[in-house]
């Protein structure tokens, strides 16, 4: 009988439970020596707010979108650089260290104290530095970022935006952890399974993030249910594995243990498109491979339906060639970045954005300079113009020592087939001992510049388009204009420091040379000049022998 | 005609340093440019202001808004101009300085005559010759205009030349007996630098001298008079800014606090640098009540009767205390010392203060560079330099203070170091 009751609760309940939770993989080569893998865990829940009644959703994320009041939040850790011009671009960019931002509700009053609510919280969940986080470190970028999620339409969203990334922030197993823990099937069962710290972290880029937005359950958006996405992004070197023959084995240690039993939909998408002009054989053979006609550009995708299955699965390629010197296409949107100058006292930032396109492209520059490296806005350079015609928009806040990083966005309309170099100049900060890091001429890292662009082609864009949820809205997704979010690389610079051994020394001179005018002058005020009677004046050799004598 | 070939010489040479290649070398030394007067800054906050973005939100720009729409007006219509006008402004300078001087012989023959009957009868050939004077009148002129600080300063394009202009234009002020004048480039020079404030003691003092009369009455208009107007200048830069007293956290605040650390000749750099955070205010105050009102009471009961004495003493004393130096403030109170050119046989250092200040000022930009540049040295390096640079420069200052007395001493009692034709030693007691 109470086996019975229980059953039918458990039935009521389901019933009740509106959470869903997708796993997908998405496998491309990069070739020629590279090897693209990004993971995505889509957890969809129309539950209440505080996910009291929710199965699969992570209860602990659910807690800080509410406390907070954030409407759309994405945080991610990453190592390494990702490199555009050979790469193509990736499903979502991430700046090198960890990065976050957020959307607030509206209703939100202190945003800036919630905001730094917000990252201690985040800094707990999953052990990274993120309570690093204060003013001094966080911009409101005007341009550069919009929701991909539902947003109140009555308010500027940019408002209640805040943005921060630690650039020298460490990407480490620590971080795994706590991120994996968050998924219904943990490490046990699924694709997270396959995430072994021991071979993630052996990869030339990897980059753990959490995305969570609203998203709108009908067209007129009078409902939304909250969608949180955690993805992982690796990129594999042919070089590191010792083979281009890759497999789940060579990648992960493992092979893949079945799917998630929680999961309503486990797939790996495989992009064979490299396969026409680098052949190789795929094993086991996929369910279907379907053909994806996006903006100018076809891929076919290899999927795999994953069932629960007790056997090991391990999806691998085989090359047919030994090896085959390739040319790639590069994208139509590249950039890089660099510091300039030489000596601890002047430099520059140039921030070179290439388009190979054949049309104009509109690129929202960021960047974002910390407070210890002042660029100065007058020494800003369009192409070596001051009042360049390229230059569409402009905001800069400027900074404050201690308080408020530099900040500056260019909407920038960029030439067909150009390259265009954004130079500003900066001063180095001397910074007070105590405000050094450990290793202090180790250097300091500067966060990546943003570029928010809106490309006219698919041609090596990834993303899925801001309205799909699963990776398979990619197919045939035909736009307009594809919305990309990128991030230039860091770059690092060494700032001038003082001796740390002697603070107490400096000190003490510096106060002695005070004392040095204070005694001679207090003497002057004070005393008066008079005649005193003298006796013979003795020689140096008379005074020491009379000290002796005593 | 010697005259007009000295400013031809030293405005030509001025003109001719800011259209070299080096201008910019010269206009980013830390001697030159600290981040209170650099000219890079300068343009920056104009650049700023012209964009409607506030200067004063960010820790760019430093200047009072006064010199911010000041600057924006020239910059932005005579732009071809500025070289000039800063030479001009220099050149000023120092005629305002030579009227000065000639003014203060005036007023050092007075003074003189009314206290001859208490000189010692040895001692008359002591006394002030007015020959002698109007050639220390000539001295100062020629050390304002070829003094290689000056000149830098000027080749820099630093505000600190404005300041300079204004300072010399108060004191000429107060010699003169032009009251208002003398108060107003005081509150102007305040408004600037915060520094010159400690002026208004000696020329309180000199305007009641000069105009003769009530001396209470006299020292009350005149601090009347420059906080009216410097009350005024403050109201009018809050105007400028659209009613915003913010400004103040940029100008006087900056001054106070000494958020920059990037090194200069002064002493607090590097002092701050390394100072332990929970003793920094306490420090802050006191490095700041040294510059700012340490020394004022006692010099100003001590010198009451010597005005000139003590502008000079306590510009030279702001400039070696202040958180900001440049070499420009140290060539401007260089340039007042030929007025005290009869109290030089009675200074013990020159030599170990003139070979100090050669040697610094070699030794500077060399370690400079090692450090920043070639990384073969650390800050140590430079921050012995400076300290040496501002040992010196007090050295001078306590030197020329002892010879003022030592003089004083001598026409009293005459040169005879003797009491009963017993040797005797001059002691401070």
């Amino acid at each position: 009988m109470a086996l019975r009751f229980i059953s039918v609760l458990s039935i009521v309940f389901i019933g009740v439970f509106c959470d869903e939770f997708i796993e997908e993989l998405f496998i491309k080569p990069l070739p020629p020596t590279h090897l693209y893998s990004y993971f995505q865990f889509i957890t969809t829940s129309t539950a209440d707010e505080l996910f009291l009644h929710s199965h699969l959703s992570p209860r602990s994320i659910g807690e800080v979108i509410s406390r907070f009041q954030v409407e759309e939040l994405h945080l991610t850790l990453t190592e390494g650089q990702w490199r555009h011009d050979q790469w193509g671009y990736p499903v979502f960019d991430a700046a090198p260290g960890a990065e976050l931002y957020a959307w607030f509700n509206p209703r939100v009053k202190n945003i800036d104290k919630e905001w730094r609510r917000l990252s201690a919280t985040l800094s707990g969940l999953f052990c990274a530095s993120l309570n690093f986080i204060d003013n001094f470190n966080t911009i409101t970028p005007q341009m550069a970022l919009w929701p991909s999620g539902s947003m109140h339409s009555n308010v500027n969203a940019t408002t209640f935006l805040r943005y921060a990334s630690l650039p020298r922030e460490i990407v480490c197993t620590e971080n795994l952890t706590p991120w994996k823990k968050l998924l219904p099937c943990e490490s046990v069962k699924g694709f997270s399974a396959l995430l072994n710290s021991r071979m993630i972290h052996n990869t030339n880029y990897h980059s753990i993030g959490i995305h969570v937005r609203k998203v709108c359950t009908k067209d007129n958006c009078t409902d939304t249910y909250v969608e949180i996405k955690q993805t992982v992004a690796l990129v594999y070197d042919y070089k590191i594995i010792n083979t281009n023959n890759w497999s789940f084995r060579y990648l992960f240690g493992q092979g893949l243990p079945g799917a998630c039993p929680l999961a309503s939909s486990s797939k790996i998408y495989v992009d064979v498109s490299s396969n026409d002009t680098y052949p190789f054989h795929l094993s086991p053979t996929p369910d279907t491979i379907v053909t994806s006609y996006r903006g100018g550009s076809d891929i076919k995708l290899a999927i795999y339906n994953i069932s629960m299955s007790t056997e090991m699965i391990n999806i691998g390629a085989k090359y047919n060639s030994k090896y085959q010197i390739q040319l790639n296409m590069p994208p139509p949107l590249h950039f890089s970045r660099h510091i300039l100058g030489y000596g601890k006292e002047f430099g520059g930032i140039v921030t070179e954005v290439v388009n190979n396109y054949w049309t104009d492209i509109d690129v929202v520059v960021l960047e974002n300079a910390p407070w210890w490296l002042p660029i100065q806005l007058s020494s800003l350079r369009v192409n070596g113009e001051a009042k360049s015609k390229l230059v569409i928009a402009q905001y800069y806040s400027p900074g404050r020592s201690r308080q408020k990083p530099y900040h500056l966005e260019l909407l920038l309309k960029l030439p067909p087939r150009s390259t265009t170099t954004i130079t500003i100049d900066f001063e180095f900060v001397f910074l007070k001992w105590q405000e050094y890091p450990p290793d202090a001429n180790h250097g300091f890292y500067i966060g990546a510049a943003i570029i928010n662009a809106n490309l006219p082609t698919a041609r090596n864009y990834t993303s899925q388009p801001i309205s799909g949820v699963t990776y398979d809205s990619i197919i045939n997704a035909s736009q307009p204009w594809y919305p990309a979010l990128f991030r230039t690389n860091g770059a690092m610079v060494s700032l001038p420091t003082p001796d740390f051994s002697m603070p107490y020394n400096v000190i003490c001179l510096a106060c002695t040379v005070v004392a040095l005018a204070f005694g001679p002058l207090h003497n002057i005020c004070t005393k008066e000049l008079v005649l005193k009677p003298s006796g013979t004046s003795l020689s140096l050799i008379q005074k020491i022998s009379k000290m002796f004598n005593k | 005609m010697a005259l007009i070939i000295k400013y031809i010489i030293a405005g030509l040479v001025r003109y001719w340093l800011i259209h070299i290649d080096y201008w910019q070398t010269i206009a980013n030394r830390v001697e030159i440019a600290t981040p209170l007067n650099s000219w890079k800054r300068l343009v920056e906050g104009v650049f700023l202001y012209d964009h409607n973005i506030n200067p004063y939100e960010g820790d760019a720009f430093h200047e009072s808004p006064i010199m911010l729409i000041f600057f924006h007006y020239l910059m932005k219509n005579v732009p071809y101009l500025l070289p000039l006008l800063f030479t001009t402004l220099d050149l000023l300078t120092a005629y305002l300085l030579f009227k000065t001087s000639k003014s203060f012989i005036k007023i050092f023959m007075e003074s003189q005559a009314k206290n001859k009957c208490e000189v010692a009868e040895e001692s008359y050939k002591l006394l002030l010759i007015e020959s002698e004077l109007e050639e220390s009148a000539e001295y100062v002129l020629s050390t304002y205009l070829f003094n290689p600080y000056s000149i830098l300063n000027c080749a820099g394009m630093t505000t600190t030349v404005i300041q300079n202009v204004l300072v010399a234009a108060s004191l000429w002020g107060a010699s003169t007996g032009h009251a208002i004048l003398a108060c107003a480039f005081v509150a102007l020079a305040t408004h600037q630098a915060l520094y010159p404030i400690l002026l208004i003691v000696p020329i309180a003092i000199l305007l009641a001298d000069v105009n003769k009369g009530c001396n209470k009455c006299s020292y009350i208009k005149t601090l009347l008079a420059f906080v009216l107007c410097w009350g005024f200048f403050i109201y009018i830069s809050a105007y400028i800014m659209d009613g915003s007293y913010n400004y103040v956290y940029n100008t006087y605040g900056f001054i106070l606090t000494v958020p920059d650390l990037k090194p200069n000749i002064g002493l607090f750099w590097y002092f701050f640098t390394e100072m332990f955070e929970h003793f920094r205010l306490l420090f802050v105050c006191a490095f700041q009540i040294n510059a700012l009102a340490l020394y004022i009471v006692p010099l100003t009961l001590r010198f009451r009767k010597e005005p000139v004495l003590l502008a000079t003493v306590l510009i030279a004393l702001s400039t070696i205390f202040r958180s900001y130096p440049c070499i420009g403030d140290v060539g401007f109170y260089l340039a007042l010392l030929p007025m005290w050119k009869h109290l030089f046989k009675f200074m013990q250092q020159k030599f170990i203060v003139g070979c100090a200040f050669i040697i610094t000022s070699a030794l500077g930009p060399t370690v400079w560079h090692l450090w920043i540049y070639s990384g073969s040295a650390n800050a140590n390096f430079f921050f012995g330099v400076t300290l040496s640079f501002a040992t010196a420069q007090i050295f001078l200052i306590t030197d020329l203070l002892f010879a003022y007395i030592k003089r004083e001493f001598t026409l009293k009692h005459g040169s005879s170091r003797r009491i009963d034709d017993k040797p005797a030693i001059l002691l401070l007691r």
